[in-house]
């Protein structure tokens, strides 16, 4: 009994000691946060002379600029739109096969990431909604079953379903056709000829074998380039090595399991990339922009230097808490033309451990961050954990925030609060 | 891509006289570089293709393979040799605009 009080004692004066050593961080008189990331990740937008708005991002993403709809910006003030009435427009008769075409069509919802419809053309069908084969059996009336798709809050105010008509990603027209086409699902559902193509019964990944083997994992032969940016010497005449002794693994072996963390010096959150960012700069002279290869395969090289050891952040002292709090309100905050949050595909009582189309939706209680940066075999790029939720807002429809911003970091680092104790394995592999 | 033609090579680490043992290989390439102006139009699509890739072993050829344009970028190539003696694994990858990379891996006997 004893032995425990003394341990309580220890952990009292080691989590003031910690709160001590941050207290005085104040936001406001740290430095104005300058974003360091390389031009595609800051989230800009480009106005032409026309007043055409085109943002900015990587090679390949939409240019569209989402504007008009709510970001993770902490200094976006803008409410979450109210849920709106859509009342059925009088005497309109809508076609079922224009209506399955909509619901399948990919450029638009596709209501098949979600839900579940007859048909061998039905591909990928998700399981995050419903299974509608038999939704006309219902027999509900029209008017309910738009109103549903117009904005779904006023029947289920929790619900993760996007508002499509009050947030004009369908018109009236084709919403009448998507009722129509729903009033057709009828039963009896034929038999399932493939389980893979039933969300609810589909086999999911196996992974992609040995994250950590050279020749089944480029992203370890990519990291391989750091060594060379940790010997080289900056503008400065320093080199990493000539501070940190002993090789990059032994260096920085456990460095990884303390970031995200505060930074008192910036008086932000900041993941490695971000620290990165300007410690390289500040002592060696040369740049590494977040977001650019060299800050990403530094960054693969510095975590790998912590494979297999627990993830141990700072969560207890009071700028930590802080920062982790505001990191959850972005968590469960409904951003973007679809008006959706994270928690809407990775808590496990909407999205998560199920079917987004093909994809299975990880569980925020898994832990998300440990395998970054990891290796996209759907991209041939290793991504770090900022370009992962920059590339999330697209199908958001919120326009994305530069990679190494203040929200980013403290979502991070909510994030992170799920992986502490588990070990770090990076660079990880996913499709 | 700077590293262009960089190969890794896995064999297994315990072998003895006689085992079949098979032999992992990737080389990052990007089989298609797309190069920009200023504007960032395209201005040549650069095409280029690993269009074979052949394997040594102990100086003597033990696998080889012919690709055509559906190769993936980084692909990985695996085959199984039967180990005699401890020596070298070569791997050469051939690309249509004639670079050439190479990389050798020896075999060791536990």
């Amino acid at each position: 009994m004893r032995s425990l009080t003394r341990i309580c004692c220890a952990v009292a004066i080691l989590a003031a000691a910690g709160a001590a050593a941050t207290r005085d961080i104040v936001p406001a008189a740290a430095p104005a946060w300058v974003s360091r990331a390389i031009p595609e990740a800051r989230g800009e937008i480009n106005v032409g002379a026309d007043g055409k708005r085109v943002a900015v991002r990587y090679r390949g993403w939409s240019t569209r600029d989402f504007g008009t709809f709510r970001t993770y910006a902490y200094d976006d003030t803008r409410p979450e739109p109210a849920p709106q009435l859509g009342p059925l427009p009088a005497g309109a008769v809508g076609d079922p096969k224009r209506g399955r075409a909509l619901f399948l069509d990919r450029q638009r919802g596709p209501c098949t990431g979600c839900h579940l419809v007859p048909g061998d053309d039905v591909w990928p069908a998700g399981s995050v909604g419903p299974d509608l084969s038999t939704f006309g059996d219902r027999h509900l009336p029209d008017a309910l079953i738009y109103q549903q798709l117009w904005d779904p809050r006023l029947t289920y105010p929790s619900t993760v379903m996007p508002p499509w008509g009050a947030q004009k990603i369908f018109t009236p027209a084709e919403l009448v056709d998507l009722v129509a086409y729903l009033k057709t699902l009828r039963g009896p559902v034929p038999a399932e000829q493939d389980a893979d193509r039933n969300p609810f019964t589909r086999r999911r990944s196996t992974g992609f074998g040995d994250n950590l083997d050279p020749t089944n994992n480029p992203a370890v032969v990519r990291a391989e380039d750091a060594a060379a940016v940790w010997k080289a010497p900056g503008p400065n005449g320093k080199a990493c090595a000539d501070c940190h002794a002993g090789g990059p693994q032994q260096a920085m072996r456990g460095v990884a399991t303390r970031y995200p963390r505060v930074v008192a010096e910036h008086g932000r959150v900041m993941g490695l990339e971000d620290f990165l960012a300007v410690h390289a700069e500040a002592t060696t002279g040369r740049a590494l922009p977040s977001e650019s290869e060299a800050n990403v395969d530094v960054t693969v090289m510095i975590k790998m230097a912590s494979n297999g050891l627990p993830v141990a952040i700072d969560t207890t002292s009071s700028a930590a808490r802080a920062a982790i709090e505001r990191g959850k309100t972005s968590f469960y905050r409904r951003v973007g033309e679809r008006n959706h949050a994270c928690a809407d595909c990775h808590t496990t009582d909407s999205g998560a451990n199920k079917f987004l189309g093909g994809r299975f939706l990880a569980n925020v209680a898994d832990g998300m961050t440990r395998h970054f940066p990891t290796w996209r075999t759907s991209q041939n790029e290793v991504w770090d954990m900022r370009k992962r939720m920059q590339w999330c807002m697209t199908p958001l429809g919120a326009n994305m925030l530069a990679a190494d911003s203040v929200e980013y970091a403290e979502l991070e680092l909510y994030l992170t609060t799920f992986d502490v104790g588990k070990a770090i394995n990076t660079p990880g592999i996913r499709h | 891509m700077s590293d262009i033609g960089k190969i890794r090579i896995r064999v297994p680490s315990n072998v003895k006289a006689g085992d079949v043992v098979r032999v992992r290989c990737l080389v990052i390439h990007p089989m298609e570089r797309i190069e920009r102006d200023a504007q960032g139009k395209i201005i040549d699509r650069n095409y280029n293709y690993i269009t074979r890739v052949t394997a040594t072993y102990l100086g003597k050829p033990v696998a080889a393979f012919d690709l055509t344009q559906s190769v993936s970028e980084n692909p990985a190539f695996s085959f199984a040799l039967k180990a005699t003696a401890p020596g070298p694994v070569k791997v050469t990858f051939v690309d249509t605009h004639g670079g050439k990379y190479e990389r050798t891996e020896d075999i060791v006997f536990g």
